[in-house]
């Protein structure tokens, strides 16, 4: 693979040869490859495929590694190259007119990743305390909670009662641990990604607005999926759980990263994709300097 | 993301493959040595495509048949065997000897030439995958004549494709066709997995200069992903086909059920694997669309981390949806609850991905030809298979329709409407590179017109047996159901479908002697595939290219305004 | 014309990749695990759910020779990886014999334990579900051993015939890795098999 092709000078319609160096054919692959087929299929057939396939395999793995070792076969193949100047294939390039910023453009700044994991690891954490109160005083248990939302990892569960769900429950706690981590995590992470988008009051918007969206929406779709499930949720306090998961979870974030709002860059180039064709001529580089 | 903003190159060069293409005549015999001895990634890649496409027109005659017997009731076109091997044979074919070979193929060939390196990490790896996989296909269809085989039937695996225990154990299955079945997937899951190897390590270490992972064309992180995707979820079925084979083999209990065995064990870990398995199927076709679709609208891909982001995000959570599949088997409601909102938590990614390609096309100057429409024709079915699929991840709606004709539909919607229609695009995008020779545009009209009034026909009509109440793997039916003519109209969208398949596989090979010369470039691309003359030599590029930018063509085309100045 | 773009000599002197034999064996590492997890899941799953005997705590002794064995050839394949990139080659082929010694015992034990189970207590892959799921998952990854086996041999016989260099070391490394992933496999094998089952 390697290429011992020398340094081109800057001279056009200059022709200059060199090699390729590119791995050499064998049959060693199809063969170890028939070797391997017709050991399996032997068990479908007779001893002597097996045999076959055995000494093939062997025979042509032996070849193989000579293949490789101590050096890779290679073959060289002489080429030949010149450098040229490209002319734009067309004059110009149709462009959308879109004011003020140019194409193209990533976010300036982001929140660190290690912000988003802070973020919802907090979250994570402090949205217990709303959920575990209403469990203790409810149903005077602490496990309650947890075995609701990890009642997937107990087998034979099929509509528990109350009574049941007060107990703790290994597979149950794995599994809610398993599911509380990981949506916290993904959901600050994304808190990490989305919040530099927010035009003000990130905290506002991503604290309490989202968290009430998706409460809303879960509310909703529960009820088709599993209304049973939705009947023994207490939507109040989950509610306020998801609250507070939010605004914790987004002071954090913003509070580890300091960046600037970018709120006069369009939404596009906020959300971190590229606008490309947007036209104008004054990119966030410039302003920047 | 944060790669240093790179000044804007003064004279922008290039550099002319100028040697000279003289070729030895060869007799008939040393061109089929050198096909046997490649380790060339780009004639590996034609003999992945070529053969999944010989195991494609066998798996349509299946459907065909399968078509035939169900277009009136009570007919006797096949018996239940045969019926049953047909649509065992035939989903297994399209999924293990179709669809991943097919996108291997296209994988092997295209990810190399677009991250500007001459071959494959592991060249001799990749020779031995193909073959190992293509062997498998053969042996699986030695089955139909081979070893205790019936007269006429053969002993072809007739399990369907999921093979549920304990059917599949010896006493239920007598005789080899399960074993045929097991041993052929166990060898073709070597091969992938050795070809996922390959591809990981190739898009990781092979990059040419400056093809940083965020300048790869999408294509190339698709295929590194769906090459994770392969690592984790094509192993399971390894496993699990080795432990049936210990059971059938051995004596072993895993699936039997006499001896405490479990039979749902089995089921997940089939959908362990099954469901990944949709998504390493249908990423591919995403990917083609990602490189298509900017070309053919004359902008660059919009949103490319989002894009990004998105691929990993389906690949993640569809590890996690299996037991979707199980609804039916019974689980607790939460387990109900979990997987429903899991499988939905699917649609976010994938609809990102929808705008973004719908925000490509915005404000593009569209050019509708062959390769845009079938683009065109996938990103509506794909939304449509999509929304089926939410409907059928809510379990109560689940268990009326499971097994259904319904289900048969918006699988067929995925696999046909969206993965089949982007390999059609891929063919008219890439065939001239590939071969040097255009595709009949005119042909490619008629072939992607046919196809979407006969993919309609069959598929939209499709689910409304499956809402009546047709369940799927019954080789004949009452004529008092109501199920006729809507059946007929089936086999009529899949005549009409082949008839289209006719034309494609026609205009592959007349294009191939008499198409118009394609030269380099055809479709004025921007990735690095088309900077080769076409075919490409072996050795793909004289001197290692370097990249600026994410479209290295554009700013090579347009050094006015290049890309590269806005990274 | 075909024309490749040729923009940014100097990066060309720069480009660094990491390579492609510990991304392709960090890959197989993958998808193994994968296979070992199905075992895994089959074994924990099928534990105790037996209809008929023996059961494990009646015929498994815990191999505590063979386990030590293995774990620490992991560390000797450390020092004989470390010694190569030194091009201190005696020692390098010192420690890889150790390595290749230790696993060879542990393999030694696992077929003095199947040969026990076999012949004192008709333990057999068909006997009962314990039967098939140990079986299996002690053979997957005995396997394993022996393949690792085989391959350390194979380095064994070229570096004592002197044809083992320092260059050589990042493949001694890639083969490391694939050992000590076979440790660390046994690690969970030895815990659920030998521990938490019995």
């Amino acid at each position: 693979m390697n290429d011992t092709h020398t340094s081109p000078p800057h001279h056009s319609h200059e022709i200059h040869t060199g090699t390729v160096h590119l791995p050499a054919p064998t049959a060693w692959p199809i063969l170890l490859a028939l070797g391997v087929m017709l050991l399996v299929g032997s068990l479908v057939m007779s001893l002597w495929i097996a045999a076959l396939g055995a000494f093939l395999l062997v025979v042509s793995a032996v070849g193989w590694f000579r293949e490789v070792l101590p050096h890779e076969k290679h073959v060289d193949v002489p080429v030949q190259h010149e450098i040229a100047e490209i002319e734009p294939s067309r004059a110009g390039v149709a462009r959308i007119e879109v004011d003020e910023t140019h194409r193209a453009q990533l976010p300036l700044e982001t929140f660190p990743i290690s912000a988003g994991i802070k973020g919802g690891i907090a979250g994570g954490i402090v949205m217990l305390i709303p959920a575990e109160i209403y469990g203790l005083l409810r149903y005077h248990s602490l496990w309650y909670v947890v075995n609701l939302l990890g009642g997937a990892g107990v087998a034979g569960w099929a509509n528990p009662t109350p009574e049941q769900l007060t107990h703790f429950r290994l597979g149950a706690f794995i599994t809610a641990n398993i599911i509380q981590g990981a949506t916290t995590l993904l959901v600050g992470v994304l808190y990490g990604a989305l919040l530099p988008v927010w035009p003000r009051r990130p905290i506002l918007l991503g604290g309490i607005v989202a968290p009430v969206l998706w409460t809303g929406l879960l509310h909703n779709v529960l009820g088709i999926v599993n209304p049973y499930l939705q009947q023994n949720i207490d939507w109040w306090s989950f509610a306020a759980s998801q609250v507070v998961f939010g605004v914790v979870a987004g002071y954090v974030v913003s509070r580890t990263g300091n960046l600037r709002r970018l709120h006069q860059a369009p939404l596009a180039i906020r959300l971190g994709v590229e606008s490309p064709g947007l036209a104008g001529h004054k990119t966030e580089e410039d302003d920047r300097q | 993301m944060d790669a240093p903003s790179t000044p804007i190159p003064s004279g922008i060069e290039g550099a002319l493959d100028v040697t000279p293409q003289t070729r030895p005549r060869a007799t008939y015999l040393e061109v089929l040595h050198d096909w046997i001895v490649t380790v060339d990634h780009k004639k590996i890649g034609l003999l992945y495509i070529g053969f999944a496409l010989i195991f494609m027109v066998v798996a349509g005659l299946e459907a065909m048949a399968i078509r035939i017997q169900l277009a009136v009731p009570h007919n006797s076109f096949l018996d239940a065997r045969s019926y049953n091997r047909m649509f065992t044979m035939h989903g297994t074919t399209m999924v293990f000897l179709v669809g991943m070979p097919i996108l291997f193929g296209f994988g092997n060939y295209l990810v190399p030439l677009m991250i500007g390196a001459r071959d494959m990490a592991f060249p001799r790896l990749n020779a031995f995958s193909f073959w190992v996989s293509a062997f498998a296909g053969i042996f699986l269809y030695f089955s139909f004549i081979g070893g205790l085989g019936l007269a006429g039937a053969g002993t072809a695996p007739d399990i369907a494709w999921f093979a549920y225990a304990p059917l599949t154990e010896r006493p239920f299955s007598p005789g080899h066709n399960v074993d045929y079945w097991a041993l052929a997937l166990l060898a073709s899951g070597i091969g992938s997995i050795g070809t996922a190897i390959n591809i990981l390590a190739t898009v990781f270490c092979m990059r040419c200069p400056g093809m940083t992972l965020s300048r790869i064309p999408l294509l190339a992180w698709i295929y590194a992903t769906v090459s994770f995707l392969v690592l984790v979820a094509v192993s399971p079925l390894t496993a699990a086909q080795v432990m049936l084979l210990i059971d059938r083999y051995l004596g072993g209990h895993f699936f039997d059920t006499q001896a405490g065995g479990s039979a749902i064990l089995w089921a997940h870990f089939f959908w362990i694997f099954g469901h990944p398995e949709v998504y390493v199927l249908v990423l591919p076709a995403f990917g083609f669309a990602n490189e298509i679709i900017p070309v053919f609208s004359r902008k660059a891909i919009f949103g490319y981390p989002a894009m990004v982001a998105a691929t990993v995000g389906i690949a993640f959570i569809s590890l996690g949806v299996w037991a979707h599949h199980m609804f039916t088997i019974g689980m607790t409601s939460f387990g109900n609850t979990f997987f429903t909102l899991s499988t939905m938590l699917v649609s976010i990614p994938t609809g990102i991905k929808t705008f973004n390609w719908l925000a490509t096309m915005w404000g593009g100057k569209l050019r509708f030809a062959t390769p845009m429409l079938f683009s065109v024709g996938f990103l509506f079915q794909w939304v449509i298979a999509g929304l089926t699929g939410i409907m059928l991840s809510v379990s109560p709606w689940n268990w009326q329709l499971h097994n259904s004709y319904f289900v048969v539909a918006h699988f067929h919607y995925v696999l046909v409407g969206a993965i089949l229609f982007m390999i059609f695009a891929a063919f008219y995008y890439w065939y001239p590179k590939m071969t040097g020779r255009m595709l009949s545009e005119r042909l490619g009209k008629w072939h992607f017109w046919l196809m979407i009034v006969g993919f309609h026909l069959t598929f939209d009509v499709m689910h409304i047996p499956g809402l009546l109440g047709m369940p799927r793997q019954i080789y004949t039916y009452e004529p008092d159901r109501g199920w006729t003519l809507l059946n007929q109209i089936v086999t009529f969208g899949a005549v009409i479908q082949a008839v289209a398949m006719a034309i494609f596989v026609y205009n592959l090979v007349h294009s191939y002697f008499a198409g118009k010369a394609a030269g380099p470039d055809p479709w004025d691309a921007w990735t690095l595939e088309w900077s080769t003359p076409s075919p490409p030599p072996a050795y793909n590029f004289p001197v290692d290219p370097v990249v600026a930018s994410r479209r290295p063509l554009w700013d090579l085309k347009h050094p006015e305004d290049p890309d590269s100045a806005f990274e | 014309m075909s024309t490749i773009p040729l923009q940014h000599e100097s990066l060309a002197a720069t480009w660094r990749l990491p390579s492609r034999g510990r991304i392709g064996m960090a890959s197989l590492i993958v998808a193994e695990s994968a296979i070992f997890t199905i075992f895994v899941v089959a074994y924990i799953y099928y534990m105790g759910r037996d209809v008929s005997g023996p059961k494990p705590h009646d015929v498994l002794e815990v191999p505590v020779f063979g386990t030590i064995c293995l774990l620490s050839s992991s560390f000797f394949i450390w020092l004989a990886e470390h010694a190569i990139a030194h091009g201190n080659m005696r020692s390098f082929r010192i420690w890889w014999a150790i390595t290749f010694l230790l696993g060879a015992i542990f393999l030694g034990t696992t077929a003095q334990e199947w040969h026990k189970l076999i012949t004192v207590d008709h333990l057999t892959v068909s006997t009962n579900l314990f039967g098939t799921t140990y079986y299996s998952l002690v053979g997957l990854h005995a396997t394993h051993v022996a393949v690792g086996l085989i391959l350390l041999l194979t380095v064994l016989l070229f570096a004592l015939a002197g044809k083992v260099q320092t260059r050589h070391s990042e493949r001694v490394q890639v083969l490391a890795l694939y050992w000590h992933f076979v440790d660390a496999v046994w690690v969970v094998v030895f815990t659920l098999v030998y521990l938490v089952s019995r």
